[in-house]
């Protein structure tokens, strides 16, 4: 698997298969974890992060873990940005410097960074509201890898972290939600003071907080100690239904009270989605919102979800740029998202793929 | 600490290059403004580096002397780095600077005892990081025959992965 195949393909995370998929897009849990011969990477030189990234690929390859490495410190700007819109890595990973990479498996459910914050973010995600399925995977993933690595741990303070933040279980459980409902009839704001009362954190789908993150929220929790791993998927998984309770209640008040305005919009957002000539990133997000909320309260009957889902991603400046194989201005680059959206978006039918 | 200029506890501590030497300042919140200084301040909900930060320096604000100025005898971080910085720089730091971290750890984990998954015994771990430092060590005063013993130490031998 090289990068310019990644244009072709995407990660099973959206497919928009799992349970609650028309609120969850997806779950994900990431461990961290450090090697206890080594200096944290902010603190490790050349060498020694070389040797950890040497020390890291000959675990995978003893656990027999069928991954691909990508050496990021051998990528140039445009593939770095690319696998960050792609969620594979962080842009930490990709703005940091020296030896570091990611291991990736085909279904992009495993991104494994090395040489981030912590030696090792070990990370595992499945489409849908799957927590329990996750940290099993997540967990089985990160025996394997223990079995040829030493981790640093202490028995009272877990697994050692460059941050005492992550301390402990060294775990961040978390859940992509699309929540167009509550950002439209405003209660948004209040679910998430709501949620941060419980100690959870909410970020956008970058982990930025602008509005034009397509109304996607990421819900995780902060605390990694004194509380073991489920217990701390089990507030996510007490508390994520309560929000989308919210989410479908929030969307059915647009349905009952506004239905006609809000058909209107959806197929509005839709018509300008299929036929615009050069959009920007910002108003594709805010339409693509709208589509998706509208496929799944069936006013729009001819498209696939994981199109949609797809889209997300696919009109990302990088990604863009990487399709076409060259670097494009904004102007350009409104002009290559229209057309990529049209050709898309014809006769609402997934793209052929190879 | 006190504000350099004013004496009142500072809060704001930077560490700068000035001419090839690393000058600290110490500065409360109000000489900072004065002195120019633009103080992020980010979104509450999205502060998760920041409430960290303000958790540092509450804690470490009124700590003097000598755990400041303590450094790792293995990463050669000292605390005042950490706190600045925000990150720590080897596993040892956690035993090494215990009597901030702990605290610190308490207020934003409400916890300082680990429970869950742990990581395997392994007698050996963490021997190589204490080698490495030595070999640093050795190689800054230029005494080759330690850093040679030092380096057939470190070649990996049960150790191959």
């Amino acid at each position: 698997m090289t990068l310019d195949d990644l244009t072709k393909s995407s990660g099973e995370w959206l497919r928009g298969t799992g349970p609650e998929s028309d609120i969850v897009m997806c779950s994900r849990i990431r461990l961290a974890r450090n090697l206890a011969d080594f200096p944290f990477s902010n603190r490790a030189n050349r060498g020694e992060k070389t040797e950890i990234e040497a020390h890291f690929r000959s675990a995978i390859d003893q656990a027999g873990l069928e991954l691909t490495y990508i050496d990021v410190n051998g990528l140039g700007l445009l593939d770095r940005k690319f696998l960050v819109e792609r969620q594979i890595i962080s842009r930490e990973l990709s703005d940091g410097e020296g030896p570091r990479g990611v291991a990736i498996s085909s279904l992009e459910n495993i991104a494994i960074m090395v040489n981030e914050e912590d030696h090792l973010r070990v990370q595992f995600m499945l489409s849908g509201f799957r927590l329990p399925e996750v940290w099993d995977a997540v967990n089985q993933l990160d025996d394997r890898l223990e079995e040829h690595l030493a981790y640093a741990f202490s028995p009272q303070l877990g697994y050692l972290t460059a941050c005492p933040t992550n301390v402990g279980t060294g775990i961040r459980v978390g859940v992509m939600l699309h929540l167009p409902g509550l950002v439209q009839t405003k209660q948004i704001d209040k679910v998430f003071r709501a949620l941060q009362k419980i100690n959870l954190a909410v970020r956008g789908l970058y982990g930025e907080g602008s509005q034009a993150s397509g109304d996607f929220y990421q819900i995780s929790n902060q605390q990694t100690l004194g509380k073991a791993e489920p217990e701390l998927i089990k507030i996510l998984t007490d508390v994520v239904p309560q929000v989308l309770q919210y989410e479908r209640a929030a969307r059915q008040t647009l349905l009952n009270e506004r239905r006609q305005h809000l058909h209107d919009q959806v197929s509005r957002a839709y018509g300008v989605l299929k036929t615009a000539q050069t959009i920007t990133s910002e108003e594709t997000m805010l339409l693509l919102s709208s589509v998706r909320m509208g496929i799944y309260l069936s006013l729009i009957d001819d498209l696939s979800i994981a199109t949609v889902n797809e889209l997300f991603l696919q009109t990302q400046p990088f990604f863009l740029q990487k399709l076409r194989g060259t670097e494009l201005g904004a102007e350009e680059r409104n002009v290559a998202r229209a057309s990529y959206l049209r050709s898309r978006l014809s006769n609402g039918r997934q793209a052929p793929r190879n | 600490m006190r504000c350099q200029r004013c004496q009142k506890e500072a809060t704001i501590h930077l560490t700068e290059p000035i001419k090839g030497q690393r000058r600290e300042f110490h500065l409360c919140q109000n000489c900072a403004r004065k002195a120019g200084l633009s103080l992020p301040e980010s979104p509450p909900d999205l502060a998760l580096d920041a409430v960290l930060q303000s958790l540092i320096t509450a804690h470490v604000g009124e700590l003097v002397g000598e755990l400041a100025e303590r450094a790792c005898p293995d990463c050669g971080i000292r605390f005042m780095e950490f706190r600045a910085g925000g990150r720590l720089g080897c596993p040892q730091d956690y035993r090494v600077f215990a009597a901030g971290l702990i605290p610190l750890i308490q207020r934003y984990h409400g916890a300082t005892r680990h429970v869950g998954k742990a990581a395997r015994r392994r007698e050996d771990a963490g021997r190589r990081l204490r080698l490495r430092t030595r070999l640093r060590a050795a190689i800054a005063r230029e005494d080759y025959e330690e850093a040679a013993r030092l380096r057939d130490q470190l070649r990996p031998k049960d150790h191959q992965t």
